[in-house]
């Protein structure tokens, strides 16, 4: 792979592989997410996900290979790295603004960037009348799309979402990921989502990777050139998950 | 399975060098102290050096203080702080259980026992020596008191903050209120007891001392007082590390015994 | 419907009321819900996030009084718990102090069952969810879906006529969430009982139920109620199936 090719993509994940002493735990991971593309990441329950995760957000470090972003070696502290998790970790004594405004303020941007920024969220996520409520008084909902409007709104280079929206309902889980795709294509985002949800991953995904079981690796990349909004019981919709599903399950 | 090494990354070893740096570094930080020990201790000072703490200790061995050994003494310490400490536990759990179940005995005998334990339990030392003199009674009595609050309080946290869920599956099985009492409540505060017990077994040791400096014929206490009155450091020295190791070894031996009964605390992370 | 007459009627709510005093407001988390519950069938409560739908499995369970309304079982007025009703809760409950063994044998215990006799039953259904060979593990050692067998397995040993299962498999993730629901379903093909089952998953609703009662949001009312009569096992791709979700989703309240 020439330097040209690199340069293209904004993270490019090369040759990633994990041992914990003799234990094996990622093998060999590859794959370029271009700007502003979507991509979820399914794989069966106790792969190596979270192994996965912390490696891209630098918690450890790789045996082989490295995590590029932009042609750089991925680094915390210059890199804009944003995580949303599936636990709602806004913090409890700052309000609904305060909460919005403080990953930016933590990057010492400009109040007017800071100001114009946390308006572009509350408009976005219509959290008008909630902006002066402390999160205890938000439904777990509301709390994680505070988050979730916290993570975009750093304008990160790369958002990784990990599982979100486990316990949710259908219903808000599909107002939500409608929400997350409006986001998405308004900031022009860089996202990986994890799920273990194949339905979810294929609602939301432009490109989908499969994980297989330990030592992970990547089984297969499915794209979806699905028309947004999708639906659900489009057969070509239903082949897709099928086809995920089964890949998964493939073991 | 190939059982080849794996080669760690550049990442990884700076990782793995940090971690060894965690593990040296308490050695260093007690080496730090014997240096400075030996600093303070250097000519033209009275402090003691090490050897000279060293040479108390054999001289010790050989001419015992009151007839009784190093060992003697500080087995004498030992059994007043047990027996103190088995008659806290038991009258401090079963206390700690009834207002921590009951509310009304809460009411009623909380207050008390509140209004109790916000004395200090060396202030208990001048009434009980004019009750009942210096004697080995008086001297469980204050390490009893000063270790029962402990126990009472983490007891009767314990037992009020029984997750409701518990409580519930009793209900649906039918449990009666003997059961719900001691099959779901006092295993689940079985934590928040060890937590007082081991808090007890601490505060008992330091409580011991302050009865055996005032008027005993045996036990560290009175080792390190007898120090004082001759003015002999290097005794003093010596008892105030002997006091350390086997304060240590109380706080490692509760928690082996937590480990051993209640074994489901064990891999909490 | 001419098919509901031929059934017996397990379980019957009748004008459920239920409200409770929140920072000085009353809130109404149930209002005036009635339906019955027929012999052997595997009723679903559907409704979204916190919407009361909880609150009556627990008023069934006799861990809460309704503020209005009688509930009857075979015809008799059920008053506080009963033996006859038994309970998967939600956030597993299971006794850290216990090993898998004393978790499953608990209610028996209570029961004051003897020791062998415990041990025979415990087995039996320690076996039915697949846990043979963990009987000596604490919960801690066990993964989230295991441990929820094991509080269906204590559920099932002291053996209700109505078995309450409140949102069961809402800790697990998607697939492990899969297998448990084939688990439920085959467990209660093979031991046949009444099963009320609360759940805010859709999905999960239209791949165990007979039939749906879908609530609304706060304070939950009946909305609809669906008969579910796709073959089983169930296919949770086939058009069908998503039809029928579709079509519970558009009708349930959005609950942000």
């Amino acid at each position: 792979m020439g330097e040209g090719m690199e340069l293209q993509n904004k993270v490019s994940v090369q040759h990633l592989t994990k041992y914990f002493g003799n234990l094996h735990v990622l093998d060999d991971i590859s794959f370029n997410i271009k700007k502003g593309e979507f991509v979820c990441v399914v794989g069966p329950t106790g792969c190596g996900k979270t192994t996965f995760l912390n490696l891209l957000t630098r918690i450890y470090m790789p045996t082989k290979g490295d995590l590029f972003i932009d042609g750089v070696s991925a680094n915390p502290k210059e890199h804009n790295l944003a995580m949303v998790f599936q636990e709602p970790s806004s913090l409890p004594w700052k309000t609904v603004e305060q909460n919005l405004r403080f990953g930016l303020e933590l990057k010492k941007l400009d109040k007017k960037i800071i100001d114009e920024r946390v308006e572009e969220m509350i408009e976005l996520l219509g959290l008008q009348e909630f902006r002066d409520q402390y999160p205890s008084q938000l439904s777990v909902s509301t709390a994680q799309r505070i988050i979730i409007g916290r993570a975009f709104g750093m304008h990160p280079d790369l958002l990784l979402m990990d599982e979100p929206y486990g316990q949710m309902d259908i219903k808000l889980r599909f107002y939500l990921e409608d929400e997350v795709i409006r986001l998405w294509k308004e900031l022009g985002s860089t996202v990986i989502f994890i799920t273990h949800n194949v339905e979810e991953a294929v609602y939301l995904a432009e490109r989908v990777l499969i994980l297989s079981n330990k030592p992970t690796t990547i089984k297969e990349e499915v794209k979806v050139d699905l028309p947004r909004p999708r639906d659900v019981t489009d057969p070509e919709f239903i082949r897709i998950r099928k086809y995920v599903t089964d890949q998964i399950k493939w073991w | 399975m190939t059982e080849k090494r794996v080669e760690l990354s550049k990442a990884e070893q700076r990782e793995r060098n940090l971690k060894w740096l965690y593990r040296i570094l308490p050695f260093f930080s007690i080496l730090l102290l014997i240096i400075a020990w030996i600093a303070v201790s250097g000519e033209g000072s009275d402090f003691p050096s090490p050897w000279a703490v060293w040479t108390r200790f054999l001289k010790l061995l050989e001419k015992p203080i009151k007839k009784v050994s190093l060992l003697g003494h500080i087995g004498a310490s030992l059994q007043r702080v047990f027996i103190a400490m088995l008659i806290a536990w038991v009258t401090g759990i079963a206390f700690g259980v009834l207002i921590g179940w009951s509310k009304k005995a809460n009411a009623l005998l909380g207050p008390m026992f509140m209004a109790f334990r916000s004395v200090p339990p060396l202030a208990w030392i001048p009434l009980i020596t004019i009750w009942f003199g210096t004697g080995e009674g008086s001297k469980i009595l204050v390490v009893f008191i000063g270790c029962i609050a402990c126990i009472v309080i983490n007891t009767q946290a314990g037992m009020q903050n029984v997750n409701r869920l518990f409580l519930d599956v009793g209900t649906v099985f039918n449990a009666t209120s003997k059961q719900r009492l001691f099959m779901i409540a006092i295993p689940s505060a079985l934590d928040a007891i060890f937590a007082g017990i081991r808090t007890s077994a601490s505060a008992a040791w330091m409580v011991v001392l302050a009865a055996e400096m005032l008027g005993a014929k045996s036990g560290v206490g009175f080792l390190i007082t007898r120090g004082m009155d001759s003015r002999d450091q290097a005794l003093v020295l010596l008892s105030m590390i002997c006091i350390g190791i086997v304060g240590a070894i109380l706080a490692i031996v509760t928690q082996i015994a937590e480990r051993v009964i209640c074994p489901w605390t064990r891999t909490k992370r | 419907m001419s098919m509901d007459e031929n059934k017996k009627v397990k379980l019957s709510l009748k004008n459920i009321s239920q409200s409770f005093v929140v920072k000085n407001k009353v809130m109404d988390a149930v209002h005036n819900v009635s339906f019955d519950v027929y012999d052997n069938e595997f009723l679903v409560i559907l409704g979204p996030g916190h919407c009361g739908k909880s609150v009556l499995l627990r008023m069934i369970a006799g861990l809460a009084k309704p503020v209005e309304g009688e509930i009857f079982l075979d015809g008799e007025e059920l008053k506080g718990s009963d033996p006859r009703v038994g309970m998967v809760f939600q956030e597993l409950a299971l006794m850290p102090w216990l090993t898998v063994m004393g978790n499953v044998e608990f209610g028996l215990k209570i029961a004051g069952k003897a020791e062998k006799e415990r041990r025979r039953i415990a087995q039996k259904y320690i076996d039915l969810v697949g846990l043979t060979g963990f009987e000596k593990s604490y919960p801690h050692e066990l993964s989230g879906g295991m441990k929820q067998r094991v509080g269906i397995a204590r559920a099932y040993t002291s053996y209700p006529e109505i078995m309450l299962m409140d949102e069961p498999f809402g800790q697990l993730d998607a697939q492990t969430r899969y297998a448990m629901q084939e688990e439920v379903e085959r467990i209660w093909q093979q031991e046949k009982r009444t099963i009320l089952f609360v759940t805010n998953n859709i999905e999960e609703a239209c791949y165990l139920a007979d039939r749906i009662i879908l609530l609304s949001n706060r304070p939950a009312k009946i909305k609809q109620i669906y008969d579910i009569d796709l073959p089983r096992p169930r296919d949770t791709v086939h058009p069908d199936f998503l039809r029928i979700r579709k079509e519970i989703s558009e009708n349930t309240d959005l609950a942000l």
